[in-house]
């Protein structure tokens, strides 16, 4: 008994025997939280576009976009190409952690979040110059649930990335993985948002 | 494959290359062709990813 509590203790500390009941000695519980939270999503994204789909080759519409909408195809391109490099400077953020580097953590996340609020903004900017709303037809309908769907996990990813920058500054984090899961997740939550929007960009605006 | 940031970073790479693909033939021919691109590297995607799980599968049941 006594060994086995020891053998708990210690679990992340070169221990040999096997993990605890409730763990996985592959993955930790924050990773697979976040990844099965990404799952959840992918099909939450799943039924807008199968919405999408249904109304695009189901119904036939005789143009679509339908007469007269017409969508900023080079405008959300450019925002398409601030989200994607999103994803590099999360990623240079998470390897100069993992190497030490807390001012390229720092300048990696700040430059993340710059970005993020960027592609937001442009957004918000996009549907008050876009010319039809919600309301018309389900072309409109469809058009701002998939991008505002997206649009709020952005502000969500905005959001954890807000937390993570905060502790960032106040020197939580270190090159060890336990140490840096704060940054790690948001990371990985970021990265699945930028794959959306390359689906959404492409199904949308350019199909 | 270990499952981190690093891993999923890769992912948004495979998926941007494989986006300016679609975009490009869709801009360079008509967009069915784009999206029947589209479609074929979602199934060759699917297919991959079935290999890969049926090898970790493999790999974990060999190592009980």
């Amino acid at each position: 008994m006594e060994s086995a509590s020891v053998a708990v203790g210690h679990a992340d500390h070169h221990h040999h025997g096997p993990p605890e009941a409730h763990e996985s000695s592959r993955i930790d519980r924050q990773t697979l939280g976040i990844l099965l939270f990404i799952v959840s999503e992918v099909m939450l994204f799943g039924a807008f576009f199968a919405a999408y789909f249904f109304l695009r080759v189901v119904v036939d519409p005789p143009s679509w976009p339908p007469e007269p909408f017409e969508l900023p195809v080079a405008v959300a391109g450019m925002n398409t190409a601030i989200l994607v490099s999103s994803s590099f400077t999360i990623h240079y953020a998470l390897e100069s952690i993992r190497r030490g580097n807390r001012a390229g953590l720092k300048l990696g996340l700040v430059a993340t979040w710059i970005l993020g609020a960027t592609f937001l903004f442009i957004q918000l900017n996009e549907y008050a110059h876009i010319g039809f709303s919600a309301r018309d037809f389900g072309f409109g309908s469809i058009f701002y649930s998939l991008t505002g769907l997206h649009g709020a996990h952005v502000f969500v990813g905005l959001l954890l990335l807000s937390f993570a920058t905060i502790r960032a500054f106040r020197g939580h984090f270190g090159p060890a993985a336990k140490d840096h899961l704060g940054v790690e997740l948001p990371g990985i939550y970021w990265h699945f948002v930028d794959i959306m929007w390359i689906v959404v960009y492409v199904t949308v605006y350019i199909l | 494959m270990k499952i981190n940031e690093a891993a999923v970073f890769r992912w948004v790479v495979i998926f941007g290359v494989a986006g300016a693909a679609v975009i490009a033939v869709t801009l360079l021919t008509r967009p069915l062709i784009g999206a029947l691109l589209g479609l074929a590297l979602v199934i060759a995607g699917c297919i991959y990813g079935y290999r890969w799980a049926a090898q970790k599968r493999r790999e974990v049941s060999s190592e009980k």
